[in-house]
C-alpha cells in the first residue's frame, strides 16, 4: 500500500471519529453529567485525570427539584436521617440540604448508613454530583474534555458549511464565467482575482467587527444566541469561494472545446442542460478535492479570528475561543493552551491528507510517489 | 510592456480605492462611534451637547460625504489623529511598519533558505525517508494553527526553557547603547515570532518547490544535460532549477498576503509593535483614522507585492510576454 493511501485513510478516519464524536456530543454529555457551561469555583485548574464535583449551586438545585417532583420521597430520607440524628439541623425540609453542602463523598457515606430503597435513590443523585475531568478544567472550572467536545460541534459544524457553500458559490461564478465568456467572464474574474489578491485576515478582522444590528434588514433574521455563528459563516463564505470558481472555470474552459459538447450541442440540447449534465459531472471530482482542503481552511480562519476574540462568542465553546484567554494562563495550566489546538492540527491536517489522497485518486498522472 | 504595468497599476489603484470605501463604509457599521464613547466618559453630557458634537465631527452626514472629506485631507498629507495614543497618525505609523517590514522579511527570508533547498532535495529522491519526512513536515506547517504556534513556542521557550523573552520588540533602554547590540537584542525578540511564522512558509513553499522541480526535472533537456556530461550540480540547479523558478515566484509573491495575515496574529501573540497588532488594536478600540491607514497600507504592501511578481516572471522566464 502507498504511504499516500494510508495518510489518507487515516485522514478520513481522523475526521470521522470527530464527525462522530460531535454528533454524539449531547449524549456525551448526558451520559457524563458533564456540562460545557457549568462553571465551577472551587475547582479550577484541575489536573487532568483529576475527580470533581459538580458545584454547589447545582446540587442544591437539582436536590430542590427532586423535593419538588417527589416530595414523598425527600420526606421519608429526611425523616430516615434525623431518625438516626445524621445531620445537624431539625428545621423541616433542611436535611437534604445540608447533606447537598458537604463535599460529596462524605454526604454518600452518610446516605449509606440509611438502609432504604429510597436512599439509594438519592444515593444515585449524589453520585451523579461526582465527575470525572479527563482533560481537568479551566479558568471557570467547567470541564475542557466536554467543551473540546462541544468545540469540535462548532467548530466542524462551521469548517463543513462554509466550504459546501463556498464551492456551491465558486461553482455558481466559474462555470457562468467559463461557459458564457466575453465580458461577464471579465467581470467575474477580476473580481475574482482581486478578492484572492487580498491579505484575508485583515480583510476579515475589519469585517467580523462590525455590528449586525446596525446594517438594515439582517437583524431579523438571525436570533441573538446563534449570531456569531451565522456571522462566522458569512464572513468565511463571502471570502473563500475564489479558488473553487478559478478551479471550475479553468475545468469549463477546457471541457467547453471537447467533441462530446460539441455532440451534445448538435443534438439541440439547450445551454442549461450542457451546463448541468455534461459539464458539471466532469468538475465534480476537482470539486471535491478543493471542499476538503477548503473545509481545514476554513476552520484554521474561524480559529484564528475566534482567538482574536472576534468569531465564535462565549459562552459557546468552539476551539479557536478556548484558546482566546488561554495565553494568560499558560503559567496556571499549559494544557489549556495545547489541547484545542492540538485538535485543530489534527483535524484540519486530515482534511488536507483527505484532499491530497482524493486528488491522487482523481488524477494518477500527478502521482509521483 | 508599458501598458501593461500601466494598466496593472491602475486596475490596483482602482482596487484600492473601491476597498479603501468599503472598509470605511464598515467602520460606520461597528458598535460605537468616537461620540458614544464621549458620552459613556462623561456621565454630564446633554443630548444637545452630543447633537453638536456629532455635527462637529460630521458624523451626523452619511457615509460617502465623510469619506470624500477623508480623501481630501489624506491627499493635502494629513492622516488624521489618533484617538487612543493621542498622536498624529504619521508617527505612530513609521516604527510599526519598520517592525513589520523586518518581521515579514526575516521570515519570508529564514523560509525560503529552509524551504527551497528541502524541497529541491526531496524532489531528487523522491518516496525516500527525508522525502516523507519533508512531506509531513509541509502538511503539519500548512495545517497548524500559527497563533497556537506562537503559544507553544512561548511556553515551550520562554517559560520551560527560558532562552527568549515572551514578547516585545526590544529591549527598553538607554540611547547609548552600540549599534550591534541594539540589533543583537531585536534579533533574541524576533526569534520566537520568526518561527511561528516561518513554518506555514516553510510547509507551503517545500511543497511547491518539490513539485515545480520534479515537474522541470522530467523535461528533455535535463537528460541532454546529463548525456553531455554535465556535472549533476549543474544539471539540477542551472537547467533544472532555473525552470522550476517561475511556480516558485508566484508562490512567493502570493506568500507575502499570508505572511501579512499571519504577522496580524503573530504580533498579537507576541505583543510585537508591528502594524499588523495595529491594526488589530485600532479597531478594537474603534479608532478609526489608524485603523483605516494602517488597514490600506497592509492592502497596499500586498498588492505591490503581487505587481513585483509579474514583472519578475519576465526576468526568470525570457518567454513570457506581456500583453
Amino acid at each position: 500500500m502507498k504511504k499516500t493511501s494510508v495518510t489518507t485513510i487515516l485522514g478520513a478516519f481522523i475526521i470521522g471519529l470527530f464527525v462522530f464524536l460531535s454528533l454524539a456530543a449531547p449524549g456525551i454529555k448526558a451520559l457524563t453529567g458533564l456540562d460545557p457551561d457549568a462553571q465551577n469555583v472551587f475547582s479550577r485548574y484541575q489536573k487532568p485525570w483529576s475527580r470533581g464535583t459538580v458545584s454547589q449551586d447545582n446540587r442544591e438545585n437539582t436536590i430542590e427539584k427532586l423535593i419538588q417532583r417527589d416530595p414523598l420521597l425527600a420526606q421519608s430520607v429526611e425523616n430516615s436521617l434525623k431518625e438516626k440524628s445524621l445531620v445537624k439541623t431539625d428545621l423541616s425540609g433542611e436535611a437534604l440540604f445540608e447533606l447537598a453542602l458537604m463535599p460529596v463523598p462524605e454526604a454518600i457515606s452518610i446516605l449509606e448508613k440509611i438502609d432504604s430503597p429510597e436512599a439509594t435513590e438519592i444515593k444515585k443523585i449524589f453520585h451523579s454530583f461526582e465527575l470525572f475531568h479527563l482533560f481537568g478544567t479551566d479558568e471557570l472550572g467547567r470541564d475542557v474534555f466536554i467543551r473540546l467536545i462541544f468545540g469540535a460541534r462548532v467548530s466542524m459544524a462551521v469548517g463543513i458549511l462554509v466550504a459546501l457553500m463556498a464551492a456551491l458559490i465558486g461553482l455558481l461564478i466559474g462555470s457562468v464565467a467559463g461557459f458564457y465568456g466575453g465580458l461577464l467572464d471579465t467581470i467575474l474574474m477580476r473580481t475574482t482575482d482581486a478578492l484572492l489578491s487580498l491579505p484575508l485576515l485583515p480583510v476579515m478582522i475589519v469585517v467580523a467587527a462590525i455590528d449586525l444590528q446596525k446594517l438594515p434588514l439582517l437583524p431579523t433574521l438571525v436570533n441573538a444566541q446563534n449570531e456569531s455563528i451565522l456571522k462566522m459563516i458569512l464572513i468565511l463564505c463571502l471570502f473563500s469561494w475564489m479558488t473553487v470558481a478559478r478551479l471550475v472555470r479553468g475545468n469549463i474552459l477546457s471541457l467547453r472545446e471537447q467533441d462530446f459538447i460539441l455532440a451534445a450541442r448538435a443534438l439541440g440540447a439547450s445551454n442549461f442542460s450542457i451546463i448541468t449534465r455534461h459539464l458539471l459531472p466532469n468538475v465534480i471530482g476537482s470539486m471535491l478535492v478543493a471542499i476538503s482542503l477548503g473545509v481545514g481552511e476554513s476552520i484554521l480562519f474561524e480559529a484564528a479570528l475566534s482567538f482574536l476574540g472576534l468569531g465564535i462568542q462565549p459562552p459557546t465553546p468552539s476551539w479557536g475561543n478556548m484558546l482566546f484567554n488561554a495565553q494568560e494562563l499558560i503559567y496556571q495550566s499549559p494544557l489549556l493552551a495545547i489541547l484545542p489546538g492540538l485538535m485543530i492540527l489534527l483535524t484540519v491536517m486530515s482534511f488536507n491528507y483527505l484532499g491530497d489522497g482524493l486528488q491522487d485518486a482523481l488524477d494518477p498522472k500527478a502521482r509521483g510517489r | 510592456m508599458l501598458t501593461y504595468l500601466l494598466r496593472r497599476l491602475l486596475q490596483g489603484a482602482i482596487l484600492i480605492v473601491v476597498l479603501s470605501y468599503l472598509c470605511f463604509y464598515l467602520m460606520t457599521l461597528m458598535p460605537g462611534d468616537p461620540v458614544d464613547m464621549m458620552i459613556s466618559s462623561n456621565p454630564k453630557i446633554t443630548a444637545e451637547d452630543v447633537e453638536r458634537l456629532r455635527k462637529l465631527y460630521g458624523l451626523d452626514q452619511p457615509a460617502y460625504l465623510r469619506y470624500s472629506h477623508w480623501v481630501k485631507d489624506i491627499l493635502s498629507g494629513d492622516l488624521g489623529y489618533s484617538r487612543t495614543y493621542r498622536v498624529p497618525v504619521q508617527e505612530l505609523l513609521a516604527p510599526r511598519l519598520l517592525n513589520t517590514f523586518i518581521l515579514s522579511i526575516t521570515a519570508l527570508c529564514f523560509s525560503v533558505l529552509i524551504a527551497v533547498p528541502a524541497g529541491v532535495f526531496s524532489a531528487l529522491r523522491p518516496g525516500s525517508r527525508f522525502d516523507h519526512f519533508i512531506n509531513f513536515i509541509s502538511f503539519a506547517g500548512i495545517s497548524i494553527p500559527s497563533f497556537w504556534l506562537g503559544i507553544v513556542c512561548i511556553i515551550l521557550f520562554a517559560v520551560w526553557i527560558p532562552l527568549f523573552p515572551a514578547g516585545g520588540t526590544l529591549t527598553i533602554q538607554d540611547e547609548s547603547t552600540s549599534f550591534g547590540f541594539e540589533v543583537l537584542d531585536r534579533l533574541k525578540y524576533l526569534v520566537l515570532p520568526v518561527l511561528s511564522l516561518s513554518l506555514q512558509q516553510i510547509g507551503r513553499f517545500a511543497r511547491y518547490t518539490r513539485s515545480a522541480m520534479q515537474e522541470s526535472l522530467r523535461h528533455d533537456y535535463i537528460r541532454t544535460a546529463t548525456a553531455k556530461g554535465l556535472s549533476q550540480n549543474r544539471v539540477v540547479w542551472v537547467h533544472g532549477f532555473r525552470n522550476a523558478l517561475i511556480p516558485l515566484i508566484t508562490v512567493l509573491a502570493l506568500s507575502m498576503s499570508s505572511i501579512f495575515s499571519g504577522a496580524i496574529i503573530t504580533e498579537t501573540v507576541f505583543a510585537y509593535q508591528g502594524v499588523g497588532k495595529l491594526t488589530y488594536d485600532s479597531i478594537n478600540s474603534n479608532d478609526y483614522n489608524v485603523a483605516m491607514i494602517s488597514f490600506i497600507i497592509s492592502v497596499t504592501m500586498v498588492l505591490m507585492m503581487n505587481f513585483l511578481a509579474d514583472i519578475l516572471y519576465g526576468v526568470a522566464d525570457p518567454r513570457i510576454r506581456y500583453v
